[in-house]
């Protein structure tokens, strides 16, 4: 695996992959959607399977002494590590503004969602939602990614929209917590998002295993 | 001799074409020449021995292991090549030799530098600054240089001058010397003439014959009737 990661990387990802993880920073920007920049970084993903495609890299790499299951692992495991490098960047300016910014009052007064382990589980939610949808959808066919990644799009900005909005709802406040405030709750999500990018992108996988395996190159 | 490939009833079906019933063997030190034309079967044959096409029945297996559940070991020992396909398109040719040498165990420099200079390839070009001669040139270069104990090309011999069809063709004789057995797709009957032991012929989906050069001669040639002139009128007759 380690050498069809580096396969990805040396030939068949884009540059806008890796430039799109910047979007993480877009956590300091107040009164920003911060939730868009995980899409962004989906952009970019989407951009390396464009070029992937472009570059007959899926024939190739079948060519190789490798198992056809290994190419789709090998797909999802350059997802898995561009958005984990996302979300470690994404973790600074969710840190620094939940300690040492957390009562810094443009941060205070803004009418979208806060950046907290809250956002952070929505974050998970909407990368999961990518493996599922747009990777998932490519492994159809190997070919066709402009219908998965409409899909993805619009779940993905639905979910954002959700998420940016969800604590304007009075039960739900708790949920912009600044700093350490209802910090078991914060927890709470931000677990519920682990799991859920775990298993969306399990899924994910697995099918798309059983649907390349079918597939006529 | 040793039976390398062995491949039993093969069928794929498309809506407009059928692959029907398959079955050859590819055996040590032998040519094999696959010939038929566009559109008979060729290249899904090939895809599917090569897990590209999944076939809808039959048996693939190498080197007397099934080729299903035996993948990566299997293609560590075999050698393929696609005609004019462009990988890569914006990436150096060295690059891409770089990343393809780790995944074989056999990668033989000596011979990727020997068929560098045969192909008068550049290592810094592009695959798309090439020629498609040369880009049919660099898919062999990649397929040759892994020790491989069975080579499948199709259609190497498209694109090429005639002097390097003819290069190509000499090394196929070197490496069936060597006990590799080669598979070639093909529709000039003259590379089958020039190098072929044995001859498969293939139309609409069905296998026509398999069988030594000098046996199809025997069957099927009139008197006085080139191979070529023989797989002609076979194709004719069939219309009629």
């Amino acid at each position: 695996m380690r050498k069809l990661l580096k396969k990805e990387i040396k030939l068949a990802a884009s540059p806008l992959s890796y430039i799109f993880i910047m979007f993480g920073l877009m956590a300091f920007i107040p009164g920003y959607p911060i939730l868009v920049g995980s899409f962004f970084v989906c952009l970019g993903l989407f951009q390396s399977f464009q070029c992937a495609r472009e570059a007959n890299d899926i024939t190739y790499t079948a060519l190789l002494s490798v198992a056809k299951s290994d190419i789709v692992k090998a797909k999802y495991v350059f997802c898995i590590v561009i958005e984990f490098c996302y979300f470690v960047l994404t973790s600074i300016p969710v840190l620094v503004r939940m300690t040492l910014l957390s009562e810094i009052a443009v941060y205070r007064n803004n009418a979208l969602m806060n950046a907290n382990l809250v956002y952070l589980g929505f974050v998970l939610l909407i990368l999961g939602l990518f493996n599922l949808i747009f990777v998932g959808g490519f492994f159809k066919t190997a070919y066709k990614f402009a219908k998965p990644f409409v899909i993805f799009t619009v779940v993905a900005f639905l979910v954002v929209v959700i998420g940016e909005t969800l604590f304007h709802i009075p039960v739900l406040s708790a949920l912009n917590a600044f700093g350490f405030t209802n910090i078991v709750l914060q927890v709470i999500v931000f677990l519920t998002g682990i799991v859920l990018f775990s298993l969306l992108t399990a899924i994910s996988i697995h099918r798309s295993i059983k649907n390349f395996e079918q597939i006529d190159l | 001799m040793k039976t390398l490939c062995n491949v039993k009833n093969l069928s794929k079906s498309y809506p407009s074409f059928s692959l029907s019933d398959i079955s050859f063997k590819l055996n040590a030190g032998t040519i094999t020449g696959f010939i038929g034309r566009n559109g008979a079967g060729k290249t899904t044959t090939i895809k599917s021995i090569l897990g590209l096409v999944h076939p809808d029945c039959g048996e693939i297996n190498y080197f007397d292991l099934p080729f299903s559940e035996n993948e990566r070991k299997i293609k560590q020992r075999i050698g393929f090549s696609t005609g004019m396909v462009n990988y890569y398109p914006k990436k150096k040719i060295k690059n891409i030799v770089a990343i393809t040498k780790t995944f074989y165990k056999n990668w033989d420099e000596n011979t990727y530098q020997k068929n560098l200079k045969l192909f008068s390839l550049d290592e810094n070009k592009m695959p798309c600054e090439l020629s498609e001669g040369m880009k049919v040139k660099f898919n062999l270069l990649l397929a040759l240089s892994h020790r491989a104990e069975i080579l499948i090309f199709d259609e190497p011999t498209s694109g090429l001058d005639p002097f390097s069809r003819d290069e190509l063709l000499e090394l196929f004789i070197e490496l069936k010397n060597r006990g590799v057995a080669v598979l070639f797709s093909t529709h000039i009957t003259s590379d089958i003439e020039k190098c072929a032991d044995v001859i498969m012929y293939i139309r609409k989906g069905k296998l026509i014959t398999d069988c030594t050069k000098g046996e199809f001669c025997e069957h099927y040639c009139k008197d006085g009737e080139t191979l070529e002139e023989t797989i002609l009128r076979m194709e004719k007759e069939e219309k009629v």
